[in-house]
């Protein structure tokens, strides 16, 4: 049962992509850290690892890091 | 009871402050500094705003280190419906400037593993790396100076 959904919505995914971004999939509200909202169907990956060139969204700096390092 | 969680209130409503849930996400006294400022004592000023701003920015608190409730219980169920600004039947995802990914309402949160975290209401991810509990955020971005903007 999942609680407070009617039948057939489906809850939005959130997914910790080992040693890479989190992926966020589904219909839900996006609200950045400037204050734009999107509410819509999403799919987005946010940099977990801090170093991303285009925050909040992975640009893949963490692959670079793990190599180097 | 901790003994260092306080309550403060204004007659109408109570504000409660639980210290060990606080991951200093800031949105208090950035909101409303009149009431929330870290740098005096007692920190929570009751009298600095009208009790509908203090309830506003007290549900901005992403883990519930601060929260309130009407010292009236009947007042409660006339206010409630006019504080309802958002949709809450949407899910909400939310970059927290300099802080965590803060996710509201329900979310299936898988882990590096593939497991189901099991989630209710708010929780706040790590965006810094630097956490000492990840996938969720502990606060640590506000010692190391995580810039996200």
């Amino acid at each position: 049962m999942e609680n407070g959904h009617k039948s057939g919505e489906k809850i939005p995914e959130v997914r910790i992509l080992k040693d890479g971004p989190i992926m966020l999939k589904g219909f839900f509200r996006f609200r950045t850290s400037s204050g734009e909202e999107t509410q819509k169907e999403h799919e987005i990956y946010i940099c977990s690892c801090g170093k991303s060139g285009n925050k909040p969204y992975c640009d893949e700096t963490h692959k670079k890091s793990v190599m180097s390092g | 009871m901790y003994q260092g969680n306080k309550k403060y209130t204004n007659g109408e409503i109570t504000v409660f402050w639980y210290p060990k849930k606080c991951i200093h996400a800031t949105h208090c006294y950035r909101e409303l500094i009149e009431v929330f400022n870290p740098g005096r004592r007692p920190w929570v000023n009751m009298n600095g705003a009208s009790t509908r701003e203090i309830i506003r920015v007290v549900k901005l608190c992403p883990t519930k280190a601060l929260d309130y409730e009407y010292n009236n219980k009947d007042a409660q169920k006339g206010q409630s419906r006019d504080l309802s600004v958002a949709d809450k039947t949407v899910s909400e995802a939310r970059i927290m400037k300099d802080g965590p990914l803060l996710l509201k309402g329900d979310f299936r949160i898988i882990d590096h593993e593939g497991k189901e975290i099991r989630h209710t209401g708010t929780t706040s991810l790590c965006r810094c790396g630097a956490s000492k509990d990840l996938p969720f955020c502990d606060g640590t971005h506000n010692k190391t100076g995580y810039k996200s903007d």
